[in-house]
């Protein structure tokens, strides 16, 4: 083959990548941060995008909240799941609120602001932060609440994950808002593991979300936040606001699915990945087709 | 093994964006190697301090400069592309290098007392023999090219590393299993496709 | 009968490093149509004045005269292909046919595609290969004398105005040899080429040469045609040169 024939085959051959390297239009890209439920929501979020006929680029796995958001400043991507307590007082770093409405409000409002961000609609789902134990310690030492565990932490150990422990509204609030919490041992598990570490004895308490899968067992018990240390965290999809210009269905496309994301339809879903083994795709599939939730 | 049989089309349609992604980092970096191995082949001096520049670029762990690549180009394809591009040089350049020195020297001479110039000397008679060693080079880069793809699921980039970084994170060994098949599948084919391409080139020699 | 098809005047070449020039002040005209050869043991300086002509050696003193035109003001790739160039290696390209070899220097000029094929053929039957069986052979299947054969073709492809060889018939057996030897004859005879050969086998010398130049450490010992040189050599050293082992009989 000439030299000049097969040149212009490789520009040809490149083109549609470089097409795509080089514009940010063409595709919506949606990203997640890097644990169960993020992917589920992400996915939910892609294919009802897809179902509409938008292109959709998917940028999972990003790593934690502040990688995603210095995706979203770079352009990198253009909309993932956000968590309004997080976005409260992990971003803004201001002090949580129990209203959902008025958190929502505040994120909504100071994301448009500061960094040209828009909230679209919240889903009712509260992934909120917990602690959980197993039933027989709560038993043993007593504690439903986290006012009971405060005091009592010096005598447990703690199985939880890095975020939680480097996170302004992680272990360091409750030690705040309710004193105490000085653990007599604190070891770090990956995400999936840490309920492994409870369930066989290697933990007393454990880090939680309040829609993880595993939780939703009759071994384990969630303690209540009775002072309300931790905000609330609903999820709802946070575009750029540029996308929005480009792209002005993905509004109403992901509004009319965020409603139908309550707390069960989350926890089952995130039970079918993690303990189901199934792929995050097939069960947006499912939820999104009305078989979920 | 079940999500590598129960996913097919997924499976696929990532293949086809990691072999897009290789692809075009190969032509890439193949129009980056020929020049800069032709510059090297006819100064002997250069070459040695050129080649000895990219093989240190290739010792240079991946997932250190594919970190610094997304700092300067952000998410998606650009920075594994970009990093392919520089790894796939050494290996390039070095069988450009070693092929067009290799070339029979009495052909060259005869070449140049017949009257072609020095391009046309290139063109129809170094690198038509110097491609055996060219394709084989061609050949190695992309079988490193396919596995050092993978990384691509870390930015962004889709392809097949998508299914081993999701598996990681959602504790799914059987996705990783199909991503690390699929790559290993990928690059046995490929394999095969560019020793049959070195072969004909050979026996175009005989 | 007479133009000068190739003058050199002093021509001089020094290589870096090296003690003494590899050719020094070299003057003497080669006659169109003429058959020189430029004998004597290697490194005296005879493949170097060879590649001053076509420019592959570029001079460092003195001139060197291409029908009547200094080389060095010429185009040195257009004038190459002008000239007849055949190696002792051959060089065929392994790559491409013995037609292709053949026509490559025609199709450097642009010739029309089937005079070039006429060409082609009409050389090799010169060369005596017949073009049916030949053709489309590859360079690896032909033994050294066809290759080198071959190599001949090539070089007249084009009809150039002058042949250069460089000890073309060193690296094939005695019987092979003598036979290419021939071969030449009759070709140079017949096309009339002027015809620069050299070599450092004294009988090769004395089989082709209209007139031999007798070279050592860069510099002429003699010219003369072979029997003058024989029956009235210069010098010692030519005389010794020329009674070095069997000497065949100009036929």
């Amino acid at each position: 083959m000439s030299l000049a024939r097969s040149r212009a085959i490789a520009l040809i051959a490149a083109s549609p990548l470089l097409a795509r390297c080089g514009s940010k239009n063409g595709s919506v890209r949606v990203g997640s941060k890097n644990f169960t439920e993020s992917f589920v929501l992400a996915e939910i979020y892609a294919q009802a995008l897809e179902a509409a006929g938008l292109r959709v680029d998917r940028r999972f796995n990003l790593g934690s909240t502040q990688i995603a958001l210095a995706a979203m400043a770079r352009g990198d991507i253009d909309l993932y799941p956000e968590y309004t307590g997080t976005a409260l007082i992990d971003v803004l770093h201001l002090p949580p609120e129990q209203d959902p409405k008025a958190v929502y409000a505040t994120v909504a409002r100071e994301f448009a602001r500061k960094y040209d961000l828009t909230w679209l609609r919240p889903s009712p789902m509260n992934d909120s932060q917990a602690l959980a134990t197993t039933k027989a310690i709560a038993a043993r030492e007593r504690i439903a609440t986290l006012s009971d565990l405060a005091p009592k932490a010096s005598a447990l150990r703690l199985a939880t994950i890095q975020e939680f422990l480097s996170r302004p509204d992680g272990l360091s609030v409750l030690q705040r808002v309710y004193g105490g919490f000085r653990f007599a041992d604190v070891k770090t598990y990956d995400i999936a593991l840490k309920y492994q570490a409870l369930t066989s004895g290697k933990a007393d308490v454990a880090s939680a979300f309040t829609t993880d899968g595993a939780i939703a067992t009759d071994e384990l018990v969630v303690l209540r936040d009775d002072k309300g240390a931790w905000a609330p965290y609903n999820v709802a999809p946070v575009v750029r606001t540029a996308t929005l210009k480009t792209y002005p269905s993905v509004a109403r496309l992901l509004d009319a699915v965020s409603p139908r994301i309550t707390d069960a339809a989350a926890q089952r879903m995130n039970a079918a990945v993690e303990s189901g083994h199934r792929d995050p795709a097939d069960v947006a599939a499912e939820f999104l087709a009305g078989k979920t939730g | 093994m079940s999500y590598f049989l129960d996913h097919p089309a997924r499976v696929g349609s990532l293949t086809l964006a990691h072999v897009e992604l290789v692809a075009v980092a190969l032509i890439a970096a193949c129009a980056i190697a020929l020049p800069l191995g032709l510059l090297a082949a006819r100064r002997p001096a250069l070459s040695g301090w050129l080649l000895g520049a990219l093989g240190a670029l290739y010792t240079i762990p991946s997932l250190a400069l594919l970190a610094l690549l997304v700092e300067a180009a952000g998410l998606g394809p650009a920075p594994i592309v970009v990093a392919l591009v520089l790894y796939a040089q050494f290996m390039l350049a070095r069988n450009v290098v070693a092929g067009i020195t290799g070339v029979d020297r009495a052909q060259v001479d005869a070449a140049r007392g017949l009257g072609m110039s020095p391009s046309q000397i290139l063109v129809r008679v170094e690198i038509p023999q110097a491609l055996p060693v060219m394709i084989g080079g061609v050949r190695v880069a992309a079988i490193a090219s396919i596995a050092i793809a993978t990384l691509g699921g870390y930015v962004g980039a889709g392809g097949l590393g998508v299914l081993i970084f999701n598996g990681l994170t959602l504790h799914q060994p059987s996705m990783i299993v199909a991503g690390s098949l699929a790559a290993s599948i990928l690059a046995i084919v490929a394999d095969g496709l560019l020793r049959l391409a070195e072969r004909s080139a050979r026996a175009a020699l005989a | 009968m007479s133009e000068t098809a190739i003058r050199f005047a002093g021509a001089t070449v020094r290589y870096a490093g090296a003690d003494r020039a590899a050719i020094d002040g070299v003057t003497f005209d080669v006659a169109a149509g003429e058959t020189v050869v430029l004998l004597g043991p290697s490194g005296c300086g005879k493949s170097t004045l060879l590649r001053t002509v076509n420019r592959l050696v570029a001079l460092d003193a003195g001139r060197v005269e291409f029908y009547g035109s200094d080389v060095a003001t010429l185009d040195a790739v257009e004038l190459r292909r002008h000239i007849g160039y055949a190696i002792q290696a051959v060089g065929l390209f392994a790559h491409m046919t013995v037609a292709q070899n053949v026509a490559v220097v025609p199709e450097l000029l642009g010739w029309e595609r089937d005079a070039v094929r006429t060409r082609v053929d009409e050389l090799l039957e010169l060369v005596r290969l017949d073009p049916v069986r030949y053709r489309n052979r590859r360079p690896r299947a032909l033994s050294g004398g066809e290759a080198q054969r071959v190599g001949v073709a090539r070089a007249l492809a084009a009809k150039p105005r002058a042949l250069l060889m460089d000890e073309p018939f060193g690296a094939v057996d005695a019987l092979v040899r003598a036979d290419l030897q021939r071969e030449l004859l009759r070709i140079v005879r017949e096309l009339k080429t002027t015809t620069l050969f050299v070599t450092h086998d004294v009988a090769e010398a004395l089989r082709l040469a209209d007139r031999i130049v007798v070279m050592r450490d860069g510099g002429i010992e003699q010219v003369a045609a072979p029997d003058d040189l024989l029956e009235r050599p210069a010098t010692a050293y030519v005389h010794d040169l020329l009674h070095a082992g069997d000497l065949p009989r100009r036929a």
